[in-house]
Parts: C-alpha cells; sequence; structure tokens
C-alpha cells in the first residue's frame, strides 16, 4: 500500500532536535527525506552506545540512539555545503524536491547561499520551511538558545513547578516537539495550496511564537484581567482533589483527578470513606477547591500500601480518573501502550529492532510507518549523487577526494553518545 | 487578487471540547471553514476561567476567545432525536469531522465512523481522547494530569527529593489537539491523492510520550532509567558540560548554559577564576552544585535581562524566565505583530496570541471566536 505522503521530496537541513523532529513526522508518513549533513558534523568514535547486532558492521557513529530516534525515517547525504561543489549540488538537489526545511541561526543559510531567493530561483515552486527560535525578524533573532532557555522564554517554566518552589522545566523540554508538529501542520497546509495552484512558498515557524499557543491561557488572564498567574503544582485552576499521591514503594505515585460532584462521592465510597461523602463541606466542588489538605491526607493514607496501577485500577473502576505515574521502563510494558503499538519498532541495519516513538495516531488506512532502513551515514548519497543527479562513479570519486562528500566521518574523534 | 487561503473549501465539523479545540482553531487560521457543534449549554470551554473581569460568560472565557479563533458555532443534542437527523443531514457536505467526546459516544448514538462514512464516503473522522477508542483504558475517565502520568513526562518534571509535578495548565491535551491537526491534513493530503477517507484515533497519552523525546529509547538501548532532575538535564555524565539549568538572580530567573565550543566564557564574563579550574572544565556535571554557588555570586548582582544582555553579547545562549505579563508587553513579540486585537461583539476589543506561523503565500488570520449559536441559521439553512 502506498504511504500517505508517498512521491514528496523534503531536503532537510537541520540540526537539534526541532527540525529533525518534523522531518521524521513527514517521513513517517511516507515522503522521501533527504537529510543533509556535512562530512565533518559528528563523531567518528561515539562514546556510551549500544553494541552493534551479529554480524553487522562496526560503524559507532550509526549506532547513537538519540540520533536514530530523531533522524528514523530519512536517508542522509554526506555534503559539504561551505564548498562551492557542494553549495552546487545543493541547489541542484533542491531543484527536484517540494520541501525545504532549515533551522540555523537566521545569518547562516545566506552566508551559505541557500536562502529562500537562491533556492526559489532554481525552484520557484519550493515550499521553504524556516524554523528559528523567536524568528527572522525582531530584537531576538540572532539570540542563541537551547529547548529549556525557550521553554523559559515562553512562560512554561515560571508556571511549572511547586507554588512555594523556583520555575520548573518540563521533563525533557517542550518546544521542540511542539514547534516539529506545528511545522509540519504548515508545511502539510502548504502542499494543499501548492497542488491547488502550484505555488510554494516560504514559511517561518517561530518555536517561541508556536509554543505560546499553548499558554495563551495565562496570557488571556493578563490581557483581560491584568492578573499574572503562578505555579500551582499538581493543583488545579477549579478542580479538587486533584494531585499525586505516594503509593507503596520507593517514588512511586498515581495521579487523581475528580472532575465532578458525582466523581467524589465515587472517590469517598473506593477510600472508604463515606463520612467525607456525607459532609457538606466537600460535596461542591468550589467547596472542595478551599479545603483541598485535609482531602489530600485522606486520599494519600489509602494511597500510600497501594501499588500505583492498584490505585488506576480501584478508581477507574467506579469512574474517577486516576493513572499510575509510569517510570520510563513501565511504558515498554503498559497494556493501553502495547494494545496500540505506541512504540514503532523499526529493523535498524545495525543495531537491530529499535522501538521509536510513534506519532499519536493510529488511523484505519494504517498509510505510515517508521522507514526500517536507519539513518546511516551517507545512506542517501548514491540515491541523490547517481540516481537523482546522474553523476558517474568517477564524479563521485572526485567528490571525495575534494572533501564535498564522504562515505564515512571525517574528521571528529570521541564524542558524546546520546 | 490575493490568494486563496491554503485550506479554504475544506469543510469541518468539530464536536472538540475544552483544550482540543486547538486542532479547529489550526484549521481555520489557514482557511478552512470549521463548524463547532456544541451541546445546549455550550462547550465547557467557555465555562472555564480566565473570565473577562472574572465575570462567568458563556462569550467571554479567555480560553475559548483563544481556542475557538475562526469557528463558526451552532447547537446540537446529541441527545435529541431531532438534532441527530439535523448534524447526519450536515455531514454529506463536509470533508472532516474532528471530535472529542470519548470512546462510543458517538457510535452509540449512530454517529460513528462507519455510520457517517456511509452518509460521505471519503469522510475523515479524527478521534481525540485521554487514551485511544479501543484497548484496556479505553473506557477510563480521563484528565489532563492522568495522560501526562501514564506517558511517563509527569515522572520527570520536578525536583528529585520532591514529588512529580504537573506542567502547566494542559500541555498534554493541547499537543494531541495539535497532533490531531498534523494527522488529519496527512490524511487530507492522502485523500486529495486517492479519493478515500480515513479515521484516526488520536491518544493524548501518546502525545506526550511524543514530547519525551529519547529517554523511553535510552532506557531500551543503555538500561539508564531517566529520573526529574529539576532544572537540569535528564541526563549527564561527569564530564558532561554544565550549566544547562535554571537560576535565580536580582529578582528573577534564569535559563544559563554554556557555549560547549568555548568552555573558559563563563569564568570570564562572571569574573569566577574557579570555573575555569582545570579539574572543575574537566568533569562540569561532577561539580554542577559548586558551579552553582560560583554563578550566584554573579548572577545575584545582576537582573534577568541584564544577565540575559552580557550572557548573549558573548554567545553564551542565557535567555530570561519570562512572566506572561512580560510576555504581553515583549518588545520582540511587539515588533513582529504576534499579538492581534480583536474586536469581539461581548468581550469587546481583546488583545491575544496571533499566528502559530507564518504562511507568506497564504497567510494566517485570526477572526474572532463565534457566539454561542450564532451561526444556526446559517449553517442548518432549514433550521
Amino acid at each position: 500500500m502506498a504511504k500517505a505522503l508517498q512521491g514528496i521530496r523534503v531536503l532537510e537541513m537541520t540540526i537539534a532536535v526541532a527540525g529533525p523532529v518534523c522531518c521524521h513526522i513527514l517521513g513517517d508518513m511516507g515522503a522521501e527525506v533527504i537529510k543533509v549533513e556535512e562530512p565533518m558534523s559528528r563523531a567518528r568514535t561515539p562514546m556510551h552506545l549500544p553494541k552493534p547486532v551479529e554480524g553487522a558492521p562496526d560503524h559507532p557513529y550509526n549506532r547513537v540512539v538519540n540520533f536514530n530516534e530523531l533522524n528514523r525515517s530519512k536517508r542522509l547525504l554526506s555534503l559539504n555545503v561551505a564548498k562551492p561543489e557542494g553549495r552546487d549540488i545543493y541547489l541542484k538537489l533542491a531543484a527536484q524536491c517540494d520541501v525545504m526545511v532549515e533551522n540555523f541561526a537566521p545569518r547562516v543559510v545566506g552566508n551559505l547561499g541557500i536562502d529562500y531567493e537562491s533556492v526559489k530561483k532554481v525552484n520557484p515552486g519550493i515550499i521553504y520551511v524556516s524554523m528559528p527560535a523567536f524568528g527572522k525578524t525582531g530584537p531576538y533573532k540572532d539570540r542563541g538558545s537551547y529547548g529549556p532557555g525557550i521553554d523559559a522564554m515562553s512562560g512554561i517554566s515560571h508556571l511549572t513547578g511547586y507554588p512555594e518552589g523556583a520555575p520548573g522545566k518540563p521533563a525533557n523540554f517542550f518546544c521542540d516537539q511542539n514547534a516539529g508538529l506545528h511545522a509540519a501542520f504548515a508545511i502539510l497546509t502548504a502542499l494543499r495550496h501548492k497542488r491547488r495552484t502550484g505555488e510554494g512558498q516560504y514559511i517561518e515557524m517561530s518555536m517561541l511564537e508556536g509554543e505560546l499557543q499553548a499558554v495563551a491561557p495565562a496570557i488571556m488572564d493578563v490581557t483581560l484581567n491584568g492578573r499574572e498567574g503562578n505555579r500551582v503544582g499538581n493543583r488545579h485552576h477549579w478542580y479538587a482533589p486533584h494531585g499525586v499521591y505516594p503509593c507503596a514503594g520507593e517514588d512511586r505515585w498515581a495521579a487523581i483527578a475528580v472532575t465532578s460532584d458525582e466523581q467524589w462521592q465515587a472517590l469517598c465510597g473506593a477510600i472508604g470513606r463515606t463520612d467525607l461523602a456525607a459532609d457538606p463541606r466537600y460535596t461542591k466542588q468550589a467547596d472542595r477547591h478551599a479545603h483541598q489538605e485535609p482531602l489530600d491526607d485522606a486520599i494519600s493514607a489509602w494511597t500510600k500500601d497501594l501499588e500505583p496501577y492498584e490505585v488506576q485500577k480501584r478508581l477507574q473502576a467506579v469512574g474517577v480518573p486516576a493513572g499510575a505515574v509510569l517510570q520510563v521502563d513501565e511504558l515498554f510494558s503498559d497494556p493501553q501502550l502495547q494494545h496500540r503499538g505506541s512504540f514503532a519498532w523499526a529493523d535498524h541495519p545495525e543495531l537491530g529492532p529499535f522501538p521509536h516513538t510513534r506519532t499519536a495516531w493510529i488511523s484505519k488506512q494504517g498509510n505510515y510507518g517508521v522507514t526500517p532502513a536507519g539513518p546511516t551515514f551517507g545512506s542517501a548519497n548514491d540515491r541523490v549523487l547517481r540516481e537523482l543527479l546522474s553523476m558517474s562513479s568517477g564524479e563521485i570519486d572526485e567528490l571525495v577526494s575534494a572533501g564535498v562528500t564522504s562515505y564515512e566521518p571525517v574528521g571528529g574523534g570521541e564524542g558524546r553518545g546520546h | 487578487m490575493p490568494a486563496p487561503a491554503a485550506l479554504e473549501g475544506l469543510r469541518v465539523l468539530d464536536l472538540t471540547h475544552s483544550t482540543f479545540n486547538y486542532a479547529g482553531k489550526l484549521l481555520a487560521g489557514f482557511g478552512a471553514q470549521v463548524v463547532k457543534i456544541e451541546p445546549p449549554g455550550g462547550d465547557p470551554i467557555r465555562h472555564q476561567p480566565p473570565f473577562q473581569a472574572d465575570q462567568p460568560n458563556p462569550e467571554t472565557s479567555g480560553r475559548h476567545l483563544h481556542m475557538n479563533t475562526g469557528k463558526m458555532s451552532i447547537v446540537l443534542d446529541l441527545d435529541a432525536p431531532a438534532d441527530v437527523a439535523q448534524f447526519r443531514a450536515l455531514v454529506p457536505e463536509f470533508d472532516i469531522v474532528i471530535e472529542s467526546r470519548g470512546s462510543g459516544y458517538l457510535a452509540a448514538r449512530g454517529l460513528g465512523y462507519d455510520d457517517l462514512r456511509a452518509l460521505r464516503s471519503d469522510l475523515i473522522m479524527t478521534s481525540i481522547s485521554h487514551f485511544g477508542q479501543t484497548g484496556p483504558y479505553a473506557g477510563y475517565v480521563g484528565a489532563e494530569i492522568v495522560a501526562d502520568a501514564l506517558a511517563g513526562y509527569l515522572n520527570l518534571t520536578g525536583e528529585p527529593e520532591f514529588p512529580p509535578v504537573k506542567c502547566f495548565d494542559n500541555l498534554v491535551e493541547h499537543q494531541s489537539a495539535l497532533q490531531a491537526a498534523v494527522g488529519t491534513m496527512v490524511a487530507v493530503t492522502a485523500r486529495d491523492a486517492t479519493g478515500e477517507g480515513d479515521y484516526l484515533d488520536i491518544s493524548a497519552t501518546e502525545a506526550a510520550m511524543f514530547l519525551l523525546g529519547g529517554p523511553a529509547q535510552t532506557f531500551h538501548w543503555m538500561g539508564m532509567k531517566a529520573k526529574r532532575n529539576g532544572t537540569r538535564l535528564l541526563f549527564s555524565a561527569p564530564d558532561t558540560f554544565y550549566p544547562s539549568c535554571l537560576r535565580p538572580c536580582l529578582g528573577g530567573y534564569v535559563h544559563v548554559h554554556t557555549n560547549t565550543r568555548y568552555p573558559d566564557l563563563m569564568g570570564v564574563l562572571m569574573e569566577q577564576d574557579e570555573l575555569n579550574d582545570p579539574e572543575i572544565m574537566a568533569t562540569p556535571t561532577a561539580h554542577a552544585d559548586r558551579i552553582d554557588e560560583l554563578m550566584g555570586r554573579w548572577l545575584m548582582q545582576h537582573d534577568k535581562f541584564e544577565v540575559v544582555r552580557l550572557g548573549q553579547a558573548m554567545r553564551l545562549p542565557f535567555t530570561e524566565v519570562l512572566t506572561p505579563a512580560e510576555i504581553a508587553v515583549d518588545e520582540h513579540l511587539k515588533e513582529r505583530g504576534f499579538f492581534v486585537e480583536i474586536d469581539h461583539p461581548v468581550a469587546g476589543k481583546v488583545k491575544q496570541p496571533g499566528a502559530p506561523g507564518m504562511l507568506t503565500g497564504t497567510p494566517w488570520e485570526t477572526r474572532r471566536a463565534p457566539l454561542l449559536d450564532e451561526h444556526r441559521n446559517e449553517v442548518l439553512k432549514n433550521g
């Protein structure tokens, strides 16, 4: 069966996380994604690696775990775009692509001669996507930043954490996947326009402005009421009780959210506190919200001897939202995630079966899936140089000698493996 | 003549609620006609704070004003046969149905995917829920914090010596709506090629898992189990670069981060020779607490804007921990025209966040959120 985005070719010139996420989404859906990386861009012998599968070649640089996760469903073209011959190849390839994605600092693509104006000259219908942290204009355009630093500027850090504590950080980070998804949406939208009119366009996806969409409720409280929101820990703005409760075992917790008065009655029954159910001080949501501590204590007294999954099971059985606070290893055995196939296992040629975190949907057509080949170094070289640009072996050898392309990482040395 | 909007001609019935509304907002902003089907009394989002002047009013919830921009609204009671018939009569004219009513809710009313596909053979239908439409948790009652917990995201947020802490508001539900918008557009692309519709089942738990970005794979391959680590990186060996964390400064907080290419810059900027001690520079993460202390001497003498200005001038990627009030008046966002002023018949002129991205050929448009049932006559021609 044809995959959903079959026939769409994407040229990826990105680093870090947000750009790679955008392009692997398109690749998972069937687009042909060619990611450009400089021959010297990565460590030849990175550290902290999984072992190769038996019989596979020993290419440590192909076994970096996070790189494989973020760049699945792609092939890699080794190309030094800073050299004139490299830039020439880049533009000839861009002429045969539907979409180009880049996420460098604003000045970089101009210096390399692969900015929108340059690419548009060779491919007027290109959909050219830039994913700067803050935008290509404005006072912050040249700021350097990393994911958690963009989360800090979005307000999410200020609003995440315990009320009496300092600002927090959302798990790993939030802005990168958010930006990758927003950019994928923008590209699919622009592709529809292109199908109807033949026109490409320039797209600028500021990571910060994408992230502020999720912070809007707090921003609206400022613009409507002049009120500055603050951290509320695990409390909710109107539901109660609401939080994480200690369970049996070290650092084990269950999340519980009582979102209606009926659920409160059911919860009291489940924890054996019919006295609280009958207490008029707690029957209404607003009253419970004003007196949360004794209720939290009563729930904790019940949860503390139970496993997280047991709390989930007993409360869900009576219609109360509850779930185990899972640790990362448990994601592989959770029955619901197993049922849905939330990890997409794809064969990597040097690592074997690799569990990729799937996009969040399953569909009846099932016309998608992680490409099994793995993003190994130089895996797009022959596809691009021989098939798309019709170069001979002699021409390719010359490019290798000149350091324009390579079939294995050049230079490098040691580096971090994950 | 201006180009048509990118999604012009695409018609969407939107039966989502609360933060799941973001999916339809994205489609509407790029020109799709999105008709919100609201239950009697309105989508719950209309009853969620913040309200203008703190006065509950189904037309002035800040969430509704933001999440429902560009949509139309009609009220249909899907427990009333006459309204179900009206809904069914609409389906043939629409390309897409997006809903978040919960597993089995629509099917029980004769409005499941198979029922609706009989009315429109190439229909694209997208269901959003906390856990998915099938499987052992399909009948569970969902909530933001519960999806966050079951995705492993909650456990990784917070300080190691304190309980896990939920991220601000409904980030997970918001992500699931964003995933729904992407998946729906993938299905539109495929439909334009094959003529066939599709049914998509979105899980908010999986949307949160997608945000994890690597810890599950690191556990699988390396046996390293990520634990919450405050505002420091989740994984770090003794020789990993440091700082990357939030730290207090004079009157606020900043994100401080090194430039790994010039590891001595921190010491130079902060005039702390000990930061450039060879042992600290060789194994910075092993000395994280000491580095925090040394940085603190300098950080506590400068406010966050000054810290960032001085750091960025040396190419150190520092940023401020901004508050929503600071964001609302931020000069950068102002110069870029990010905030827009929207005129609403009840709320009046309201400043709110604008485009999530700039498509220069087919620009985003922020049009005001609809009044409850505002478009009844227009949508239900014989209504």
